[in-house]
C-alpha cells in the first residue's frame, strides 16, 4: 500500500473551490483588518527604527520564535510555547499540503508527502497539535482557575482561547474518522488521530455514518480555521502580527536614554496632548501589547498599590487609539482631539506616580516602552499646562536659582570637600578625570560621606582627578524626567560649556543618575565623554592592584541595584564583585535582584514628590532586603541610599539593618 | 481692568551675603538674581484679575540690566508689557527716590490697579509704595491676603493681616496701590510657550532723559537717606541645652531669665 493519504478524501476534491474561495475571502477580511491598524499607527510622528536589520532580525527570532523572555516565568512561558510551536507547525504542515496539492500535483504530478517523509510529517503534526492542546488547556486553567492578579478576563480572550481549541480538536477528531473508516496500519504514526480512531466502531454499518460525520467535521474544522485567521486581525490575536513587527522595531538605543525634543526653541506645542503627537512607533506599542501583565507584576508603583498600571497605560492608550479611530486622519488634518490625554485618559496621578524605574520594559516579552510615553505625557502637562504638585515646582524652581533641587545657596555646593586637600578644575585642569559629584553627594548630609570616601579611595588608588566646586551645577537628569525638558537642556547645554572649556574627556560619577545622563544623553548635544560609575572604575583600580584591602569587613551585605545602574546601563556585576571581594564579606541576594531588582522608589523624580498614595515603595524594599537576613544593604546610589534609610527608619529597623554605599564599605578595608 | 505690577529684583534668598571691604555694599559678583519673592504674588494677582476682568497687565522694574530677567520673568507668567528703568543715575535711590521715580512714570500711563509686594527681600525697607501712593494720591493697603475687586471694577475689598492675627477688611476706591503678603494667592510656574512668547517681546527702557528727570533729582544724589556703611549682623549664638530632670530644668530656666537675660 502507498504510504500516504488522499488529501481531500471522503470530501471530494471539488471543495477546493469553494474553500479557495472562502480562503480568498478571509485572506481580505485579515488584511483589511490589518490595514486598517497600519492606518491608525500612521496618524502618529516619524521614527526611524529601519537600522541595524540584522540586529533586529535577532530580536524577532530569539524573543519571538524562540521565546526569551517569555520564558522566564516556566508556567506561562511553556504554556505560551507549546501554543505557538504548535500551531507554528500545523501552519507549515497545511502549507505543505497547499504546495503539493496546488502546485507540485496539480502541474506536475507529483505527491511528496508520501512513504517515510509522510510518517515523519504525520508524527510532528500529531505532536505539535497535541503541544498545542495542552497549551490552550494550561491558558484556560490558568485565566479561569487560578486566576493571577494580572490578567483581566474579557470576551475576547475566551473566545480565542475556544476557537483555538474546537480548530484543533476538530481537526483531530477529522483524523480519527478519517482512520477509524480506512484503518491502515501505518497511520500510527499519527497516534492522536490513530487513538481517537479507537472510539469510533468501523464496522460496516457505522462506515456511512462516519463517513457523514467527517464531512461535517471536516466543514466545521475549515470554517473554524478561517474564522480563526479573519478574527486575527479584529483581536487581541492581532498579536501574532504586532508583537513580532514590535520586537523588530524596538528601540536599539539604550534603555536609559530619553529622547529629546529637538529645536525646542522653536517649537509650538511641547509633549504628548492627542494621538497623533505620539510616534507610529509608541502607537504600534499600543496594539503590540498582549495584555500579558508582565510589566505590572513587576512594576513597583502598582505593586505599592498607585493608580499606575503600565498594562493598563497602555491599555487604555489603545483603547484611546480604538474609540478615536473614526474620526482621526493624518497629522495635521481632521478632527483635533480636544481634550489633552494626561490628565484625561491617563490620569495626572498615574502619570507622576511612575519612578522610570524600566522594571516593566524590563520585563515585557514584546519590547513595550512605558517610559516614553510617561515622559511625553508628562512634558505636556508641564511645559504646557504648567501642572503638578507644589513640590514639583519647588524643585524647578530651586533648579532655576541654585541648580540644586535643594532650597540651597549653589555656592555651597564643595563645602563638602572643604578640608579634603582637592583641587577644583579652576585651579588645575591637567587631570585625567572629572569627579562629578551630584547634587545628593554635594549637599545632602548623609551623601556628602560618601562622596568623601570616594575621594579616599580615588586618592589611595592614586587617581588623578579634580572636581568643578561650586561650577557644578545639577547634570538635568531628574527635571527631564520630571517632563521639564526645557530646563534640563538648559543644564545640560551649560554643563557642556562647562567641560568644553576644562577640555573634560572623562568623567567619574557618583550617582548612577547622572552617569546614565551624561553617558546616554549628553550627547544629544554634542556631549561626548568616556563615563564611568565609581563602581565600574574601583574595580578597574582593585583588579590592577592599586587598590588594596588592608582588612576584611565581617559582615552579610544585600546589593540593592539601582535602577539606573542596572536595568538601565546593564551594570550589575562591578558592584557585587567589588564586595564580594573583601575577605569576610558575604553578599546575599535579595529575591528581586539584577534585572528584576525593586526600585527605591526615587526614579523619575519622585525623590522630590510626596508619597500619599499607596504604600511607600522604600519600605516595600526594606522588607524584601530584611527577609535576607542581611545586617547590611549596600547601595551604589544616592537616592537608593536616602530612600533606604528612611524606609528603615520607618519600620524601625535601624538596631540590625543599616545602610551603607560601597565605596564606605570599601574605604573601610583599606 | 489695567493692572500695573512693581517689582524688584533681588538677590536669590539663599545667597550667602558678603560685605565689601570698603564697607560701602554687598558683594554683587556671583549672586543670582530672582524676582523677590512677595513681588510674585503682585504678578499672579494682577493675572488673575486680568483673566477675571480682561485687560491689560504692565510690568514695571527699577535697576541695571540683569533686571531685565525678572520682568521677562514676569512676562513669561502672562503680563502684556514691561517697562524697565534703566540709568546709572538710578542707583543708590532711596525709597522715597525710588517712589518719585515710579511715579514720574506711572502718572501719565492708564491703570486701575498698582500691585506689588509688601516689602523687598533685600532691604526690607517697605516704604516704597506708601511714599508711591502719597505722590499718585491714592489709598493703599499693605500685607493684603484677599483681594476682591467689585464687579464694576470701581471698588477693592482686601484683606489684610495686622500684629496679633487679627484681620483687617478693607474697601476702597481704585484705582489704589495693593502690596501683597503671602498667602495671597500661589504663583503659576511660567509655560514654556510663555517663556519664549515673552523672550520676544520688547521691554521698553526708560532712562534718564526719556524720564524728564535730572541726575540730581535721583539716585543717591536725590535721596534723603545715605548709606554710611554696611555691617552683617553679629552671629547669633548657639542655644543653651538645659539637661536634668523637668523640675530642676524649670528651676534653671527660671534662674537664667531672671539672673542672665534679667527678664523676669
Ligand atoms: S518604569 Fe517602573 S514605575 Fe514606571 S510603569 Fe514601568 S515598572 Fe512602573
Ligand atoms: S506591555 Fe508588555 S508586559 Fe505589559 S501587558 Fe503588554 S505585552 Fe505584557
Amino acid at each position: 500500500m502507498e504510504i500516504t493519504r488522499e488529501i481531500f478524501w471522503n470530501v471530494g476534491s471539488w471543495v477546493r473551490w469553494p474553500v479557495y474561495g472562502l480562503g480568498l475571502l478571509v485572506v481580505i477580511i485579515f488584511i483589511l483588518g490589518l490595514v486598517k491598524r497600519f492606518r491608525l499607527w500612521r496618524i502618529g510622528k516619524p521614527d526611524i527604527r529601519n537600522d541595524q536589520i540584522l540586529k533586529r532580525i535577532g530580536t524577532v527570532l530569539s524573543y519571538g520564535l524562540f521565546h526569551k523572555r517569555i520564558l522566564k516565568e516556566p508556567y506561562p512561558g511553556i504554556m505560551h510555547l507549546f501554543i505557538f510551536w504548535g500551531f507554528l507547525f500545523l501552519l507549515i504542515g497545511t502549507a505543505l499540503i497547499f504546495l503539493q496539492e496546488d502546485f507540485t500535483r496539480l502541474i506536475f504530478d507529483k505527491v511528496f508527502i508520501q512513504g517515510s517523509f509522510y510518517l515523519t510529517f504525520s508524527f510532528i503534526l500529531d505532536l505539535f497539535g497535541l503541544m498545542a492542546i495542552i497549551g490552550v488547556l494550561l491558558a484556560a486553567f490558568r485565566r479561569y482557575i487560578l486566576k493571577p492578579e494580572r490578567l483581566d478576563n474579557k470576551l475576547e480572550d475566551a473566545f480565542g482561547l475556544l476557537l483555538i481549541f474546537l480548530v484543533l480538536v476538530t481537526g483531530f477528531t477529522n483524523e480519527g474518522l478519517r482512520i477509524a473508516v480506512t484503518r491502515p496500519e501505518f497511520e500510527r504514526y499519527s497516534f492522536v488521530g490513530w487513538e481517537i480512531s479507537k472510539i469510533f466502531s468501523s464496522s460496516e454499518q457505522a462506515i456511512a455514518s462516519l463517513k457523514t460525520a467527517h464531512v461535517v467535521c471536516w466543514w466545521f474544522h475549515v470554517l473554524l480555521a478561517f474564522t480563526f485567521i479573519g478574527y486575527v486581525a479584529y483581536s487581541k490575536l492581532i498579536h501574532l502580527i504586532t508583537s513580532p513587527l514590535n520586537q523588530f522595531f524596538r528601540s536599539l538605543t539604550p534603555q536609559g536614554e530619553i529622547k529629546p525634543i529637538p529645536d525646542i526653541e522653536n517649537q509650538e506645542t511641547f509633549g504628548v496632548a492627542k494621538l497623533q503627537d505620539f510616534t507610529w512607533k509608541q502607537l504600534l506599542d499600543t496594539d503590540a501589547c498582549t495584555r500579558c501583565g508582565r510589566c505590572q507584576d513587576n512594576c513597583p508603583a502598582h505593586l505599592s498599590g498607585k493608580p499606575l498600571s503600565p498594562k493598563k497605560v497602555i491599555q487604555d492608550l489603545r483603547n484611546h487609539l480604538n474609540q478615536s479611530a473614526g474620526n482621526l486622519k493624518k497629522q495635521g488634518g481632521g478632527q483635533e482631539e480636544t481634550v489633552p490625554i494626561g490628565g484625561n485618559v491617563i490620569l495626572e496621578d498615574e502619570l507622576w506616580a511612575c519612578t522610570t524605574c524600566a522594571a516593566c520594559q524590563e520585563a515585557c516579552p514584546v519590547f513595550v516602552q512605558v517610559i516614553d510615553k510617561v515622559v511625553d505625557l508628562r512634558r505636556y502637562l508641564v511645559l504646557m499646562e504648567s501642572k503638578f504638585s507644589p513640590e514639583v515646582k519647588l524643585f524647578f524652581k530651586n533648579m532655576e536659582t541654585n541648580s540644586n533641587p535643594w532650597t540651597i545657596g549653589f555656592a555651597t555646593r564643595a563645602d563638602w570637600a572643604k578640608d579634603l586637600n582637592l583641587k577644583n578644575l579652576s585651579e588645575n585642569k591637567e587631570v585625567e578625570y572629572l569627579l562629578w559629584v551630584g547634587c545628593s553627594g554635594s549637599f545632602d548630609e548623609r551623601n556628602r560621606k560618601v562622596s568623601r570616601s570616594l575621594v579616599s579611595l580615588l586618592q589611595k588608588a592614586g587617581v588623578s582627578f579634580g572636581i568643578l566646586g561650586s561650577e557644578e551645577m545639577c547634570c538635568g537628569e531628574t527635571a527631564r524626567r520630571m517632563g521639564n525638558e526645557y530646563l534640563a537642556q538648559i543644564l545640560m547645554q551649560q554643563n557642556i560649556e562647562l567641560f568644553s572649556n576644562y577640555g573634560i574627556k572623562k568623567i567619574i560619577t557618583l550617582c548612577p543618575h547622572c552617569f546614565n545622563t551624561f553617558k546616554n544623553e549628553y550627547h544629544q548635544f554634542g556631549g561626548n565623554y568616556r563615563v564611568f560609575h565609581y563602581s565600574e572604575l574601583l574595580l578597574n583600580l582593585y583588579q590592577e592592584g592599586k587598590l588594596k584591602w588592608k582588612t576584611g569587613i565581617e559582615m552579610k551585605a544585600a546589593y540593592h541595584d539601582s535602577c539606573y545602574l542596572g536595568r538601565h546601563n546593564g551594570i550589575y556585576n562591578a558592584p557585587r564583585m567589588l564586595l564580594n571581594s573583601l575577605p569576610d564579606t558575604k553578599v546575599v541576594e535579595m529575591k528581586r535582584n539584577r534585572a528584576k531588582s525593586f526600585c527605591c522608589g526615587a526614579g523619575g523624580g519622585r525623590m522630590w514628590m510626596e508619597e500619599t498614595l499607596g504604600k511607600r515603595i522604600n519600605q516595600l524594599r526594606v522588607e524584601q532586603i530584611a527577609a535576607t537576613g542581611a545586617s547590611v544593604v549596600a547601595t551604589a546610589c544616592p537616592y537608593c541610599l536616602t530612600m533606604l534609610e528612611d524606609g528603615i527608619k520607618e519600620k524601625g529597623l535601624e538596631k540590625g539593618l543599616s545602610v551603607l554605599d560601597i565605596t564606605e564599605i570599601l574605604d573601610k578595608a583599606c | 481692568m489695567d493692572v500695573i505690577v512693581c517689582l524688584k529684583q533681588v538677590p536669590d534668598t539663599e545667597t550667602k551675603i558678603k560685605i565689601n571691604p570698603e564697607g560701602t555694599g554687598i558683594v554683587t559678583e556671583g549672586i543670582k538674581y530672582v524676582m523677590n519673592p512677595y513681588d510674585e504674588y503682585a504678578v499672579e494677582e494682577a493675572l488673575k484679575i486680568k483673566e477675571k476682568f480682561g485687560g491689560t497687565v504692565t510690568i514695571i522694574s527699577m535697576g541695571p540690566a540683569r533686571v531685565v530677567d525678572a520682568i521677562r520673568n514676569a512676562l513669561a507668567m502672562g503680563a502684556d508689557e514691561g517697562v524697565h528703568l534703566n540709568d546709572p543715575a538710578f542707583e543708590g535711590s532711596d525709597s522715597f527716590t525710588t517712589a518719585k521715580i515710579l511715579s514720574k512714570v506711572i502718572k501719565d500711563m492708564k491703570y486701575d490697579l498698582i500691585l506689588t509686594g509688601k516689602q523687598a527681600m533685600d532691604f526690607d525697607c517697605s516704604q516704597v509704595f506708601g511714599c508711591l501712593a502719597e505722590l499718585l494720591e491714592l489709598p493703599y493697603v499693605s500685607v493684603v491676603t484677599g483681594l476682591e475687586i467689585s464687579a464694576d471694577g470701581k471698588t477693592a475689598i482686601a484683606k489684610r493681616e495686622t500684629e496679633g492675627g487679627v484681620e483687617e477688611i478693607i474697601q476702597m476706591p481704585l484705582p489704589a496701590v495693593v502690596a501683597a503678603q503671602k498667602g495671597l494667592n500661589e504663583p503659576r510656574y511660567a509655560s514654556l510657550p510663555g517663556i519664549m512668547k515673552a523672550k520676544k517681546k520688547v521691554i521698553k527702557e526708560i532712562n534718564l532723559t526719556t524720564l524728564g528727570m535730572t541726575a540730581s533729582e535721583v539716585g543717591e544724589a536725590g535721596s534723603k537717606m545715605k548709606t554710611k556703611n554696611f555691617q552683617l549682623p553679629p552671629e547669633r549664638k548657639a542655644g543653651k541645652k538645659i539637661e536634668g530632670e523637668p523640675p530642676e530644668a524649670v528651676k534653671e530656666i527660671v534662674r537664667m531669665l531672671h539672673d542672665e537675660a534679667k527678664l523676669i
